[in-house]
């Protein structure tokens, strides 16, 4: 480990100001490879989130063969841990450094300015900052497209979700569900039952046999296991693959599913990096060529026409025609929360704090 | 009303890993051996029953290695705690530290990895049973072991030889070993015992109960038994009965969540610990008779002739 004395950090700190005044920024020899640094704070495993964002990075490498090497450090728990291998990566010559999880971010948002010789991207954080860039999904999109599917094939009209944490990630989700559901089957609502943890697989086994006993019928939710499908398949009912296809263990009942794909983030922040004209930006993509989002596998028993209401859904989303949350739109107390002809902001849209009419569950009150 | 079977039948899954757990630990306490180390040792259970069962398929064989892999543990806490008397709640702590991250490395590569149950052949003979069997139909054998136990632990405690002198172990180890009881042995077998429940009660909840390896899978589950121990006063039958009512109001909040019963879902989160202390504690609210209760020489490490 390299030692830092005052004098080098005075230098950063100058240079860092010098960056931020010029925005001139070191550029990559012609024959450079590129050295990207990527910290999981999870196992990459071979489902859910950190799978995801491992994914992004082996495409990046294989997008520019022998161009670029990634250094990828997986289960890195404590954010001190995490703080300190980003100096490491960044000493070591790291010009593109990725944090995989929001909860790097208010690290990274303290760090990224006083590093100028790298360039920082951190999955979903709130906004872009000096020196680092961030990249986040719009689930909601692939939400709605899967509550298309549980509004046609549902038989008691009542459909699941088992939520982690009421965070708007998740808030949002609920609410496009329910609203995909609605928009081929007006009579449907939505049961949530809160697990109040990231990972406690066996409550979340409860909770699905919860809602089933109420009579959901379609179960989808914010799981990182394949846990919830293979309870709801155990019930007898349908589950959905919510941000992650869990079709190879949840052989017969799963539904659809959407995944997460941040392989453009990462392939388009390393080519600018390489072309010396990365700039800090917030992206936040959903559906489409190029989006964070992506429809995956569904069922054989899907029925055709319910594949095709749920692709003509899509293109609409995608072409920018169809607005997942645009009036009128209740909230559960009936109070109207966007007017007929209105949307709702993006600003609305992340920081999302109600439930829509017809979502069964509660919040956190303010 | 229809609400009621299911309910009952959650409850009785949930509350099994902590009947194993908690009766496992109440055996190591009342020999005067506090064992803190229980969640590492089913941290470990369950990922060895889990590696075993996708290697194998054999669901016996899987509990078994559960077993003796968190035996293992359970006896290197006895060597140090009970032959080199160290600080046992210190060492405790440290069997669950590492426990916790022995089973994350050797759990890697089979993160997120599911197994298929097959029915099993036993709850599908039982479902045969008139009334009962809408019940026993719907629950593991490993469920029904669990009641097993509960009635060996009680009947070993208090209505055999063996059972006086482990209390009695655990309440006067001197006078004990006065009178010519191996006291380090005991208390050597008695850890084992508890550290073998731990670990069915891991491989219960990754082979049974999820069926499928992650980390974070015990969930503190191995605290709530030790914690279930103290507030059943060491008494087999508040313990057994403390599990399902832990299980219960965990099953009860989620569904009364999914009813659409208004309450926050943070404080319905913290129900089950809420009423299970505080049923436990009313239940022990004589406060002369819950010391008498505890083991004399809990936490106490035994010199002979000390």
């Amino acid at each position: 480990m390299k030692f830092q004395s005052r004098r080098d950090f005075l230098k950063t700190a100058a240079a860092g100001s010098l960056i931020a005044a010029t925005g001139v920024r070191p550029l990559l020899a012609a024959d450079e490879v590129l050295k990207v640094g990527v910290i999981h704070m999870g196992p990459i495993s071979d489902t859910g989130w950190e799978y995801f964002q491992a994914n992004a990075w082996r495409a990046l490498e294989s997008a520019f063969p022998g161009k670029v090497k990634v250094t990828a450090l997986e289960n890195i728990a404590q954010i001190q841990d995490c703080e300190r291998l980003f100096r490491q990566l960044s000493a070591q010559g790291h010009k593109l450094i990725f944090g995989t999880t929001f909860s790097q971010y208010a690290s990274l948002k303290k760090l990224a300015p006083t590093m100028p010789n790298s360039h920082f991207e951190c999955c979903a954080g709130i906004a872009a900052g000096t020196n680092l860039g961030v990249f986040e999904a719009r689930e909601y999109e692939g939400a709605y497209v899967t509550g298309i599917a549980a509004g046609r094939m549902t038989k008691s009209n009542v459909l699941g979700w088992v939520g982690a944490f009421p965070v708007p990630q998740v808030i949002y989700s609920i609410n496009a569900f329910l609203l995909g559901a609605r928009s081929v089957n007006p009579d449907v609502v939505v049961k949530v039952v809160w697990a109040n943890a990231w990972v406690d697989p066996a409550k979340e086994k409860d909770a699905v046999a919860a809602l089933v006993a109420q009579g959901a019928d379609v179960l989808s939710g914010s799981p990182n296991t394949p846990v919830q499908g293979l309870a709801a398949e155990e019930k007898g009912v349908w589950s959905i693959g919510n941000t992650g296809d869990f079709s190879r263990y949840v052989k017969k009942k799963q539904l659809v599913s959407y995944e997460l794909d941040w392989s453009s983030a990462h392939i388009s922040a390393a080519k600018a990096v390489m072309e010396g004209n990365w700039k800090p930006e917030s992206s936040w993509l959903g559906l489409g060529e190029g989006g964070y989002v992506k429809m995956t596998t569904s069922s054989p028993e899907l029925p055709e026409t319910v594949a095709k209401e749920m692709k003509v859904a899509e293109d609409a989303i995608v072409a920018g025609k169809l607005k997942v949350f645009a009036g009128e739109i209740k909230d559960q107390s009936g109070k109207v929360k966007v007017a007929s002809g209105q949307e709702l902001s993006e600003n609305d849209i992340k920081g999302m704090t109600w439930l829509i009419d017809g979502v069964q569950g509660t919040l956190p009150q303010n | 009303m229809s609400q009621i079977l299911p309910i009952l039948i959650a409850t009785l899954i949930a509350g099994t890993p902590l009947v194993y757990a908690a009766l496992g630990e109440l055996v190591t306490e009342r020999s005067g051996v506090l064992n803190m180390g229980v969640e590492g040792m089913m941290v470990v259970g369950a990922v060895i029953a889990f590696i075993t069962m996708q290697t194998t398929g054999e669901l016996w064989l899987a509990v078994m290695t559960a077993m003796l892999a968190a035996m293992v543990l359970a006896l290197m806490f006895s060597v140090l705690v009970v032959s080199f008397r160290a600080h046992q709640v210190a060492v405790g702590l440290a069997m669950t530290i590492f426990g916790t991250s022995f089973g994350s490395f050797i759990g890697k590569s089979y993160v997120g990895m599911a197994i298929v149950m097959e029915p099993s052949t036993l709850s599908a003979l039982a479902s045969k049973i008139p009334l009962l069997g809408i019940v026993l139909g719907q629950l593991h054998p490993l469920v029904w072991l669990s009641w097993a136990l509960f009635a060996g632990v009680w009947f070993f405690l208090y209505r055999t030889r063996s059972g006086l002198i482990v209390r009695a172990v655990g309440e006067a180890p001197s006078s004990a070993h006065a009178i010519g009881y191996p006291v380090v042995l005991i208390r050597y077998l008695c850890t084992l015992f508890g550290g073998a429940m731990a670990g069915v009660a891991g491989a219960y909840i990754s082979i049974v109960y999820t069926s499928l390896w992650t980390e974070g899978l015990i969930a503190g589950r191995g605290w709530i038994a030790v914690a279930l121990v103290v507030f059943a006063t060491w008494r087999p039958g508040r313990c057994f009965l403390g599990a399902y009512l832990f299980g219960g109001a965990t099953i009860a909040q989620l569904f009364a969540q999914s009813a659409g019963i208004g309450l926050p879902s943070e404080l319905m989160s913290a129900l089950p610990y809420l009423v299970t202390i505080l049923v436990l504690v009313l239940i022990s609210r004589n406060a002369t008779l819950m010391r008498l209760n505890v083991p004399a020489s809990l936490g106490q490490p035994f010199v002979a002739g000390g």
